[in-house]
């Protein structure tokens, strides 16, 4: 059996093969969960091609009491899992991915004579550079067909033959070019982790250990003068399933009740699923992505208060955030748009007025300089009010917008006149003061064909007030007036 | 067991929930009020206190945006007196069913958007518990729940409230949008309860034509407010020689005032400089009174257990 066999031949061969159709998404997907599974190992873990990966351990192994302890370990949980896998370590990516896949000797020493290195590495087949087959033919039909071949030739004809490759990949492999891995998750600034002997299960005993993370975070965040901006937490299970739960602050947090705070009000949050914690957790780790300086304390006596409260207010903002979804929490702005229901946008209060990283999986909206949140593009012909203070000026708005203006029957004394009653959700209002109209008109340069609008503030007899429009110019856009309620005034 | 006896058994009660809610961390703080208009301060005993829940109702369904406005109004002059950002929370289907709240809208009114943060929970049972939370932080300069479900809503829930609002020296303001026409049956831990009732406006005379709406107005009804300021001042006579009788009595004979069903305070919004305008004429002039919260040389309301 050889790669490249018909499934006629194979089965030819073996009758009892059992064929199953290749999924090389579902495999991409496996491969990357197993991928983010060993960030339990080093923070610093790659995707390998289409079946392989790459860890960078260094200086991480003693953790596990060595190299081969560590190996060891890994394929003993993926075996778990029930993957079989093989490993190999050495002192750079191109070297380990030699061993694990074509030597006996998985597990370079630490320090490689030129010696050792030959013995190690001149019997492997020149596939074990990583060269294409094509590469590999050429070479064997000129009688190179193991590492040593090369390894002991002049370089220069191998160059000139079969280009640079060959060479250039040796190299690598003595460790003389320097490479690199690009991981999948950047490490993180700040970290502390627990692993568990047995794996924990309940929910008070996650609690308590995130406790006991968040007071080792911020011993390390204090050694810098950081606080956290974003913080998140990864749950590794026995099963090899990783949970990880992200929380933004809006200021600069370095108190661990403060951070421990956010990560129960997630977990107890009805809309997360519920942390299952199915065969037990055997490793937590509480990173901190984003940290940043922290404000100068405040020394003013009179202005502490306030700070006090400014404080509470960014941290129950928060804690909010965290239960109840980022996008539930908001602050608004006005946006400079002719169509009311554009006027204004919404951006999670978290961001606050603080300084905030552009976090692009967060929102679409990036902040300004002065700390406002600007839309890139809000909507048509959208410009953002210079400033929140020149709001005094604005027209009588409604309090309360519908999200979709309610048709209402209207009856005017002329069909271009103000009402003078109508019927809105079932009840008839007499109009008793009015005033209008106000002319508003969608953009012409993205939608032309839609019908201007005329505002009328409306009160009927009982002092309720309506906000009502009508579509579309009459006699010139359309004949038969349609009129709305498109909110209602305190 | 003999009326006396009854009495310091009464007394002694009294003074075992103090000490127990002292315990709880809640201040012994008077609380700041917040004037309104005079024809309501004199039975709120001042103003409505800015560490207390204060719960608004509408009178007829379709008084909501009333309520609405009222509560917005009280939260504007609420916001006026801390720099702090005032919290709106809201039930999230509300805003399909009857409106978001609009920004311009809010600004028009006399609120700031800058210091407003929006909070839109999936039920009524999140918005009371972010409520709560909001009231603790003691963060928020005010804090406006807009609740239609109020099937969760019981003397223990709003009981909490009113100690989380204690604890954090906030003030919460309680629109119950579904409770139309039953505020004088509801059972609360409120400090005080209004039921508003839109009414025409001021009309401004147009050149031709029909006249234009004026600036907002409700007729506001006190239905419920616990007053327990002027007990010391009871027994103190009063000092700018009027003939009245005792504060106390002057207090109650107000309030029973407003608690009469036909009794309503027109009340005029200006968001120009946050007021209240009240218009006398709607109604018989309220008493004037010279309370003991007024008068300089009295006994200070703010020393007064609650």
């Amino acid at each position: 059996m050889s790669p490249g066999l018909s499934l006629a031949d194979a089965r030819a061969r073996l009758p009892f093969l059992v064929a199953v159709e290749a999924e090389p998404a579902e495999e991409a997907r496996l491969l990357e969960r197993l991928c983010d599974w060993c960030s339990r190992f080093t923070p610093l873990a790659a995707l390998d091609g289409a079946d392989g990966l790459i860890l960078d351990i260094s200086g991480v192994a003693h953790l596990f009491e060595g190299e081969a302890a560590l190996v060891e370990d890994c394929l003993k949980r993926l075996a778990a899992q029930g993957i079989a896998a093989v490993a190999g370590v050495a002192g750079n990516p191109r070297a380990a991915w030699a061993l694990a896949r074509f030597s006996r000797q998985k597990i370079a020493p630490e320090i490689l004579s030129d010696k050792a290195f030959a013995k190690l590495f001149h019997d492997l087949p020149l596939a074990a550079l990583g060269l294409d087959d094509k590469t590999v033919a050429d070479m064997a039909r000129a009688g190179l067909r193991l590492i040593g071949d090369i390894a002991l030739r002049p370089r220069a004809p191998i160059t000139a033959r079969f280009g640079a490759v060959p060479i250039g990949r040796l190299d690598a492999l003595k460790g003389l070019e320097r490479s690199s891995i690009a991981p999948r998750f950047m490490p993180p600034d700040f970290c502390a982790e627990r692993r568990f002997a047995s794996p924990i299960e309940t929910l008070e005993a996650i609690e308590a250990t995130l406790r006991k993370l968040a007071d080792d975070l911020v011993v390390l965040l204090e050694r810098q003068a950081k606080g956290a901006r974003r913080i998140e937490l990864s749950l590794y299970r026995v099963d090899g399933d990783v949970r990880r739960i992200r929380v933004g602050a809006s200021r600069p947090l370095n108190e661990a009740r403060a951070i421990a705070r956010l990560f129960a009000e997630r977990l107890a949050s009805p809309h997360e699923d519920a942390i299952d914690a199915g065969f037990g957790v055997d490793l937590m780790r509480l990173s901190c992505l984003a940290a940043e300086p922290l404000a100068p304390s405040q020394v003013e006596l009179d202005r502490a208060h306030e700070a006090e409260r400014a404080r509470a207010l960014a941290d129950l903002i928060d804690r909010l955030s965290a239960r109840l979804g980022a996008r539930a929490v908001t602050r608004r702005t006005l946006v400079e748009a002719h169509l009311p229901e554009q006027a204004e946008a919404a951006a999670p209060a978290t961001l606050g007025e603080a300084r905030t990283r552009g976090d692009a999986t967060l929102l679409p909206h990036s902040p300004s300089r002065d700390g406002r949140l600007s839309t890139p593009y809000a909507g048509e012909g959208v410009r953002r009010s210079r400033s929140d203070e020149g709001e005094r000026g604005v027209p009588a708005r409604p309090l309360r917008l519908f999200v979709r203006p309610e048709p209402i029957e209207a009856v005017a004394e002329v069909p271009d006149g103000p009402p003078l009653r109508f019927r809105w959700r079932r009840v008839l209002h007499d109009v008793a003061a009015i005033e209008g109209p106000e002319r508003i008109a969608a953009p012409w340069w993205r939608r032309p064909d839609a019908p201007t609008r005329d505002y009328f503030r409306a009160e009927d007899s009982q002092g309720r007030r309506f906000w009502l429009y009508r579509e579309g110019l009459w006699g010139r856009e359309t004949l038969r007036a349609k009129w709305f309620v498109h909110g209602v005034f305190g | 067991m003999s009326p006396s006896g009854s009495a310091e058994g009464m007394a002694r009660l009294r003074r075992a929930v103090a000490g127990i809610e002292a315990g709880a961390g809640l201040s012994e703080r008077a609380p700041r009020r917040l004037k309104l208009a005079r024809a309501l301060d004199s039975a709120l005993g001042g103003g409505l206190a800015d560490d207390a829940l204060h719960e608004i109702a509408p009178a007829e369904p379709a008084d909501e945006a009333a309520a609405m406005g009222f509560a917005l109004a009280l939260a504007a002059r609420f916001l006026s007196q801390r720099p702090s950002a005032g919290l709106v929370i809201g039930e999230g289907f509300a805003a399909h069913e009857t409106g978001a709240l609009y920004g311009p809208g809010l600004i028009a009114h006399g609120l700031t958007l800058s210091r407003l943060v929006f909070v839109e929970a999936p039920d009524a049972d999140a918005a009371f518990w972010a409520m709560e939370e909001a009231l603790k932080s003691g963060g928020p300069a005010a804090v406006i729940g807009e609740i239609w479900n109020l099937r969760g809503y019981s003397l223990a829930a709003s009981r909490r409230l009113l100690l989380a609002a204690r604890k954090g020296r906030t003030p919460a303001l309680l629109v119950l949008a579904s409770a139309y026409g039953q505020a004088e049956r509801m059972s609360s831990a409120a400090e005080t309860r209004f039921e508003i009732a839109a009414l025409p406006s001021a009309r401004i005379p147009a050149a031709a034509g029909r006249d234009l709406p004026g600036p907002f107005a409700c007729g506001a009804r006190l239905v419920k407010a616990r007053l327990t300021v002027f007990v010391d001042a009871v027994d103190s006579p009063s000092k700018d020689g009027r003939p009245s009788g005792r504060p106390m009595d002057r207090v109650r004979a107000q309030r029973a005032r407003l608690h009469d069903a036909a009794h309503a305070v027109r009340l005029e919004w200006r968001s120009e400089n946050l007021a209240f305008h009240e218009d006398l004429a709607f109604d018989d002039p309220p008493i004037s009174l010279s309370l003991a919260a007024a008068s300089g040389d009295g006994p200070r309301p703010a020393s007064q257990p609650r």
